[in-house]
């Protein structure tokens, strides 16, 4: 139940509160770029959390299983070399960023020749921008953040583990294709307003970009309200089904048992409110 | 840092390389796209300059339209040698392509137009050009330079009010034509280094034009009479370029020389005789820019 709680939580927040773009101004490249058409910016929003996914499967990875100081097969290939306690110090942290550019590379290349391949249309409207999501820093982002919850962690036990960190590049695309139709929604309309000549072009897309940032920042505190709401129901189911296990149904005789086993079934007995 | 560290660090880096090019590897012939092989020959033998002037996105967006049937010359980059080249990769004969250059239709610097008033508005032909008044003739040159800020290849300057194409310089972009916003500028084809042109826009009739400029054609006729290459349309003179050739018979130069305000000129790359009537002059190779303001200290209130 925590873990659903945390999940749950991880993608409310990499997709609203916390988005990528509008939160943490990464990724502003293609969401100025490909944001002129609705259909376009699909296309873009979704290239980019596919690639998000696959970095992020990449990234969390090699970072369990290679980088981190005490991950299995560092621990397993130092062994040869040296003494147990010292090979499970090996720390390969250092080598992330170089990794990570080199799984979001790898996978970005993979992703373009198969829409080159199944989505020829979509190749063509692309056009440079589906390479340059190679630098697409919000796809860097979401791999470094899967990193500090992985690598920069005191407790092991806290590390997040995979389903966690493709929550977060999932649910941090979505959070970017839908930033990026919100603004080319905008821009479309923008082209049959009437806007001051020093405002037209790149000047109003920013302002539009700077106020839907804004927009955004009401979504500020719904993760807290949401967590306490969770945290105290799951409380509270807690309590429910120890309580159930605690109460002696044999002890009440006839059609008393039967009606109050069907009670607390439906979780309505009145001494579990 | 321990060696066994930078041991695993490297090896890391090694295996990854492996399995992501082997990754890579596989989903390359899976997802092979058959792609005409001559489209990525055209492209290698194009500039790669990605100026537009074919009327194309870019080079690569000529390339497949070249392999789907398109004309082998527009390249105006590329030139002759360019078009040659696509023509023996698609397998077809060229026509005999001619270089295009931008040739200016104005002819008036600043003391020979009539009717000017002060403009204190942005310095840019465009937005000068929605103001009446700031000049006596609606078709000729304003002098702000659009295109001298369009040019990617430092290849036209006002010099005295008058856009100057530096044929030198020029690859023929079309850049400089599509800033005007008088539309003075056409993209013609040289068929020599130098081509008779009408440097002159105006359409109105004769008595108009002299109230607005010192040199502009009064579409007298005079050069239809004498030569058929040129015809009088809308009290103007113009040139049928494709009935041009660059051996000028005795009466096109006639022509010219007829013209009462010898509008009729060469325009183009100089020839040797012009480099050598000017070779004694002495000219500074590079002018350097003198950043000293006119405006008076005293006055300047920010």
């Amino acid at each position: 139940m925590n873990y659903l709680i945390d999940i749950l939580l991880i993608a409310v927040s990499a997709a609203l509160i916390n988005n990528f773009v509008l939160y943490y101004f990464v990724g502003i490249c293609p969401f100025i770029g490909v944001s002129r058409q609705i259909d376009m910016a699909v296309g873009m929003g979704l290239a980019v959390t596919f690639v998000m996914c696959i970095a992020a499967f990449l990234s969390w990875t090699v970072t369990t299983f290679i980088l981190i100081p005490g991950a299995l097969l560092s621990k397993l290939v130092a062994g040869f070399f040296v003494s147990p306690e010292a090979a499970s110090k090996v720390d390969l942290t250092i080598l992330s960023y170089i990794v990570y550019i080199f799984a979001i590379a790898a996978s970005v290349q993979f992703v373009e020749m198969y829409v080159r391949r199944f989505f020829p249309a979509l190749y063509k409207s692309f056009g440079v921008f589906l390479p340059l999501i190679t630098t697409n820093c919000a796809i860097l982002f979401a791999c470094l953040t899967i990193m500090s919850h992985v690598a920069g962690v005191d407790n092991p036990a806290d590390a997040w583990d995979l389903g966690r960190a493709l929550t977060l590049a999932f649910f941090g695309g979505i959070g970017f294709t839908i930033a990026i139709v919100i603004m080319a929604g905008i821009r479309e309309e923008l082209d049959f307003c009437d806007i001051p000549q020093c405002m037209k072009g790149p000047a109003i897309t920013l302002v539009v970009a700077g106020l839907l940032s804004m927009a955004f920042m009401g979504f500020t505190g719904v993760d807290s309200g949401l967590k306490k709401a969770l945290k105290s129901r799951s409380v509270k189911n807690a309590a429910l089904e120890m309580k159930i296990e605690n109460y002696d149904v044999t002890s009440v005789p006839g059609t008393a048992r039967a009606h109050m086993k069907n009670m607390i079934a439906s979780k309505e007995h009145p001494c579990l409110s | 840092m321990s060696v066994v560290t930078i041991f695993l660090a490297g090896a890391t880096m090694f295996v990854l390389a492996i399995v992501f090019s082997f990754i890579l590897e596989w989903a390359n012939t899976a997802f092979h796209v058959e792609v005409d092989p001559r489209i990525d020959a055209v492209f290698d033998a194009l500039p790669g300059a990605n100026c537009g002037g074919c009327g194309y996105i870019g080079c690569r967006e000529y390339a497949e339209a070249v392999v789907a049937g398109e004309m082998v010359d527009k390249c105006v980059v590329g030139g002759a040698s360019c078009a040659e080249a696509l023509a023996q990769i698609m397998g077809v004969s060229v026509n005999q392509s001619y270089p295009s250059r931008p040739i200016v239709h104005c002819g008036a610097h600043l003391e020979d137009r009539l009717g000017r008033s002060a403009y204190t508005g942005e310095r840019r032909c465009a937005a000068a050009n929605l103001v009446a008044d700031v000049q006596g003739c609606t078709y000729g040159c304003l002098g702000f330079g659009d295109c001298e800020e369009a040019c990617n290849y430092d290849a036209i300057h006002v010099i005295d009010g008058l856009a100057t194409v530096d044929y030198e310089k020029c690859v023929g972009c079309g850049a400089c034509a599509r800033a005007c916003p008088r539309n003075i500028i056409t993209i013609t084809p040289f068929k020599a280094d130098r081509v008779l042109a009408v440097t002159c826009s105006n359409k109105d009739k004769g008595k108009d034009v002299k109230k607005v400029c010192k040199v502009g054609c009064i579409g007298c006729g005079a050069c239809a009479r004498t030569s058929s290459l040129f015809k009088l349309e809308n009290n103007l003179s113009t040139i049928d370029y494709d009935e041009y050739s660059p051996e000028c018979s005795a009466d096109v130069l006639k022509a010219c020389e007829k013209c009462p305000r010898h509008r009729l000129v060469f325009v183009g790359k100089p020839t040797a005789d012009d480099l050598a009537k000017t070779s004694d002059i002495e000219a500074p190779d590079v002018v350097e820019p003198d950043f000293k303001t006119t405006v008076d200290d005293t006055e300047w209130r920010g």
